[in-house]
């Protein structure tokens, strides 16, 4: 903002008209909204600023009551017993006020809940504050007969009776009022509701009244059943102490994996229940032998089980003859398929809502404000922890501030063309690494394959040859990021911010191009080679893929950290405890999770695998994070992160999931000799050929209808997505239309604040002529007789006042003084006629004022000369 | 089972339930971190609504408070009698404005509440000097903390007067995405 009219700061008017008043009035009242009254002796040894008023929140910005009388009621005393004040009108002329002492200024309910947004339950209280300026000021008048307090709450408590029982709770819960007036609230809303109920027909009450039993009870038991769920919130304790020692931005990491956690428990029970557990009871013996080392390769005994695609049988299962069936390959493809599904809806969902919370409007991140104020992390509680974050924060800020002194700093031609010669030369380094680790794994993966293809003696040279490929893999994805760190801090990034996307960018791209090669190796090698059971090779691959990379995690805890850490306390104590490394953890998870997703086609018990494998990763990070690292020094914008990572976990991999088992399904021929889609030209054939079975059936020719119509026609799809184009369209419409209303509202805001400064200044004036009618009137006359320097006037009357600050706004764009002026040769003021007035019309004539000071300055506005003001 | 009946009655959990962002087991587990604080002032039974209240030396003492360097300024604002002692319902309160379920606005409130260290309805520039005091352990120079506090206040001061109203520090929080995240105490 380019205003910084800071008169109002140095003004001592300004606090008086805002504050003093309220202590006067409150300070014998016992104001549910203002918690502070005086403070506490020990207290105000520490707060030495505080003068013990009473604080009264409500004043969040009273702008808005600026216009014309608006909110002025409010106010004006009533003696209401329960009465407690709100939105105080930011200028009172408090000696002037006969009646402040004693009054008690009346509440109108929740001061904040006007600010509350989203939601219909708290719509009413904002109708409320819409109110017509006009119509508020004249009832103003008729104040003092009437208890506006009791209708403004009954008011409140008729609109919420008339809410369903959630919402009623919602808009409860959120009123920022203490907890004796909620309740009283909640209490009188319900008694309200009875007496409803009760009013529509006494024959009713019985039958109402066993309803709202029933209810009150449903509910109670609704109560009953959540607190068992929050039984299963396991780790709430574990997470609670990450959060204290190391801050929200190390616990993201842990609620991500945990969140990962739990999709996992999810994947696995559904393929569990409906895929495993009807093979189970179809199954034939198993009749390979089991040594152990297939843990590790995944192969050998466990081709036999319910792990791999191929094992699942194709016939339709039923114990009793004549009794329901089981159709195994329908089973297999819906499971999958929905929960596939499942898997989106839940992933866009969070997505969207992690995207609404957190990137609001990023852009406008005010890097200081925000550093200061909102910064402050309130789970950390580990004292060792607060004293080293606030030691990291002071050199931040200072940091922050020799970079500011620094000025930015203007590279010269040469400079800008080696800059941009060190990027491009990065890049290509990176992106060749990334090719060439591709081109490693293809040819690595083709020669492994004949040696499956070509025997199968189970010796141990085989086995640990099968174990190259998942081995090669996942070296590359460890320590290629090292290299990519050490590439991003030689490039010299200006902003710390730029360095973590660009290599997170980098190693996505790594990751990312190796899952695709192997993609690409088993749906259009494997799949076309001569082996017996493609599917089951794929799966097997990936369960390797999958342990292993579980096993240099749990390496990587032990070197990165541990040794680390080692080495940083002994060895070489100026490295110190290592910091735990939230991105690289977090993408390894991404990518964990993306083998996962792939591997659910061909082995659909991974995700219990990698269930395991993420609960032991849970603990040792955390064992791993207390014993070796400190807290992260830097401040990490863990939402904005956050956001980022889920992002990655939809777009690149979640969707290149989707694409490859799209091509697996309608594309590929699934193998001849085993799985449950043996002797199909494709899995999805299993669809048609169901649907084509169903035609015969004239009780579910809806289904057939429904495949033909909606599912296998080019036409619906063609429809649904012109309307979601259209759609999009017309929201990004909407978008922008607000944008443009957002900037219309902030101007307005600036303007609301030139109103009040320009009020508070006439204020003062008024005031200061009260005290002392003589010396203005002497100023009225000089003011009159020197209408020719309006702008001069100010520090003319006041002498005695600091000058600076009427120096500095002339600097400004802002301009009071030839509203002043407009008002003191247009509407002649009053303070010079009736300097010595008794106090009592004080207020009325503050408003008058007002009033008239308002009118004048959107004359003015209209008007927008100023010559015109001079004579 | 029997034991909840003897702290609250279901009614007075339902209210609790409404007018806060806990469940019942989490209010009991409140009362239960309440009443360890002083276990000879705080009854057991809470049927009646007994009147009593902690003081604020006993509440900044509990270990999700001690180090926190606002923690005077917390207990205080949300203390009904504004002298820092607390009942019980303003400790439920207090948790459940600093739960994670607590909106946006509710949180902001309270957040403007606590920086305003004077109590003047305005972050002014002496809040901010206390805050940064608070932050960094005084380490700052006078020069550095005014110099950091006037680019707070050019940053997000929108009405131009100089301090931070509510509707200034509401719409920087707006903005910073962290704070829901932050302004979290897990009990």
């Amino acid at each position: 903002m380019s205003y910084h009219y800071n008169e109002g700061f140095e003004n001592p008017d300004y606090y008086f008209s805002e504050t003093l008043e309220i202590d006067r009035r409150g300070s014998s009242q016992n104001n549910p909204f203002s918690h502070q009254t005086p403070d506490d002796p020990s207290l105000r040894g520490s707060y030495g600023e505080r003068s013990g008023r009473e604080q009264n929140y409500p004043v969040a910005i009273p702008m808005g009551s600026m216009r014309p009388g608006s909110e002025y009621r409010e106010d004006l005393p009533s003696r209401n017993p329960n009465g407690n004040f709100t939105d105080n009108l930011s200028f009172e002329p408090e000696p002037d006020l006969p009646y402040t002492p004693a009054s008690t200024f009346h509440q109108l309910d929740y001061p904040y809940a006007h600010r509350i947004s989203s939601g219909s339950e708290d719509s009413f209280v904002r109708r409320r504050n819409r109110r017509p300026p006009d119509e508020a000021f004249l009832t103003s008048s008729s104040v003092f007969g009437t208890d506006p307090v009791g209708s403004e709450e009954k008011d409140l408590i008729g609109s919420l009776a008339n809410m369903s029982t959630s919402e009623r709770i919602k808009a409860i819960q959120k009123m920022p009022g203490t907890m004796k007036k909620k309740r009283e609230i909640r209490n009188k809303v319900l008694k309200e509701i009875t007496e409803k109920s009760r009013h529509r027909g006494t024959q009713l009450s019985c039958c109402t009244q066993c309803l709202q039993d029933t209810a009150v009870s449903f509910r109670r038991f609704g109560n009953t059943i959540s607190e068992h769920f929050h039984l299963l919130r396991v780790w709430h304790k574990t997470l609670k102490i990450i959060g204290a020692e190391f801050g929200t931005s190390v616990l993201s990491y842990f609620i991500f994996l945990k969140w990962l956690l739990n999709f996992n428990i999810f994947s696995f029970l559904i393929n569990f229940s409906f895929i495993a557990i009807p093979q189970f009871l179809a199954a034939e013996p198993n009749n390979l032998s089991f040594t152990g080392l297939e843990l590790l390769t995944g192969a050998g005994y466990f081709q036999q089980t319910v792990l791999y695609y191929g094992f699942y049988t194709n016939a339709t299962i039923s114990k009793i003859k004549n009794g329901p069936s089981y159709n195994m390959q329908l089973a297999y493809i819906f499971t999958v398929g929905v929960h596939f599904v499942i898997c989106f809806l839940i992933l866009s969902f969070s997505m969207a809502n992690s995207f609404t919370r957190n990137f609001i409007n990023p852009q406008a991140y005010s890097v200081n404000a925000s550093k200061l104020l909102c910064t402050w992390d309130f789970n950390i509680t580990n004292e060792k922890a607060v004293k080293l974050k606030q030691k990291n924060l002071s050199t931040q800020i200072k940091e922050h501030l020799t970079e500011v002194n620094r000025e930015v700093v203007n590279f010269s031609v040469t400079q800008r063309i080696v800059r941009i010669g060190v990027h491009l030369l990065s890049w290509f380094a990176s992106l060749g690494t990334a090719v060439a680790a591709c081109a490693g794994v293809y040819f690595l993966s083709i020669n492994n394959l004949e040696l499956f293809v070509k025997g199968r003696n189970d010796d141990l040279e085989s086995q640990a040859a099968m174990l190259v490929l998942p081995l090669v893999a996942t070296l590359l994805n460890t320590f290629t990021p090292f290299f990519y760190s050490w590439l991003g801090r030689m490039e010299r990034f200006q902003t710390p911010g730029q360095q973590i996307y660009v290599t997170i960018a980098r190693n996505i791209i790594l990751k990312i191009s190796i899952v695709g090669i192997l993609c690409y190796y088993w749906l259009n090698i494997v799949s076309a080679s001569e082996s017996q059971c493609w599917e089951t090779l794929v799966g097997q691959d990936i369960y390797r893929l999958v342990l292993i990379d579980f096993i240099f995690c749990l390496l990587g805890s032990f070197f990165g950290e541990f040794l680390r850490r080692i080495i940083g306390t002994t060895v070489c104590v100026s490295l110190g405890q290592p910091e735990f490394d939230i991105g690289r953890n977090v993408l390894d998870l991404i990518y964990a999770q993306t083998l996962t997703w792939i591997g659910i086609l061909f082995s659909p018990l991974l995700p219990g695998i990698q269930m395991i494998a993420f609960s032991i990763v849970f603990y040792v990070k955390k064992v791993s994070l207390m014993r070796n690292c400190q807290p992260p020094r830097k401040v990490w914008r863990t939402a904005q992160m956050t956001t980022s990572f889920m992002f990655l976990l939809f777009c690149p991999s979640f969707l290149g999931v989707l694409c490859v088992i799209g091509v697996t399904v309608w594309r590929l021929k699934p193998s001849e000799g085993c799985g449950p889609f043996r002797g199909l030209s494709s899995m999805y054939a299993a669809v048609s050929e169901w649907i084509h079975t169903l035609e015969h059936y004239t009780a579910s020719e809806w289904v057939v209808w429904v495949y033909h119509n909606l599912i296998s026609s080019e036409l619906f799809f063609f429809i649904l997505s012109s309307i979601v184009l259209i759609i999009t369209y017309l929201y990004w419409q909407i978008i922008q239309g607000r944008k443009t209303m957002t900037k219309l509202l902030r101007k307005q805001i600036i303007n609301a604040a030139k109103d009040k400064m320009f009020l508070l200044e006439k204020l003062r004036r008024l005031q200061r002529a009260n005290r002392n009618p003589s010396a203005v009137r002497g100023q009225g006359q000089q003011r009159s007789s020197s209408p020719h320097h309006p702008s001069r006037q100010p520090a003319q009357q006041v002498p005695g006042y600091p000058g600076e600050a009427f120096d500095r706004d002339q600097n400004t764009s802002y301009t009071e003084y030839p509203y002043s002026a407009g008002i003191s040769s247009g509407t002649d003021f009053p303070l010079d006629g009736e300097p010595a007035q008794p106090s009592s019309s004080g207020m009325s004539k503050a408003v008058a004022l007002a009033l008239r000071a308002r009118e004048a300055a959107q004359w003015d506005d209209d008007d927008d000369d100023e010559g015109y003001f001079q004579p | 089972m029997g034991n909840k009946q003897t702290i609250f009655t279901d009614e007075q959990l339902d209210a609790y339930q409404d007018c806060t962002f806990f469940t019942r087991k989490e209010i009991l587990r409140l009362h239960g971190r309440y009443h360890e604080m002083a276990p000879n002032v705080v009854p057991m039974d809470y049927t009646k609504d007994p009147d009593v209240k902690l003081p604020m030396q006993l509440i900044i003492n509990m270990p999700e408070l001690k180090e926190n360097p606002f923690k005077e300024r917390i207990v205080s604002s949300f203390s009904e009698d504004g002298e820092g002692s607390l009942s019980f319902n303003d400790f439920v309160d207090m948790f459940s404005v600093l739960s994670e379920m607590a909106p946006r606005e509710l949180k902001a409130i309270y957040a403007f509440k606590i920086y305003d260290f004077n109590t003047d309805n305005f972050i002014c520039k002496a809040d901010l000097e206390q805050t940064l005091n608070k932050l960094t352990r005084e380490e700052l120079t006078a020069e550095e903390i005014t110099l950091v506090c006037e680019k707070v206040i050019e940053e997000a001061d929108m009405d131009g007067d100089g301090k931070l109203g509510f509707a200034d520090f509401e719409n920087m929080i707006s903005k910073a995405p962290d704070f829901l995240s932050t302004f979290h105490i897990r009990i």
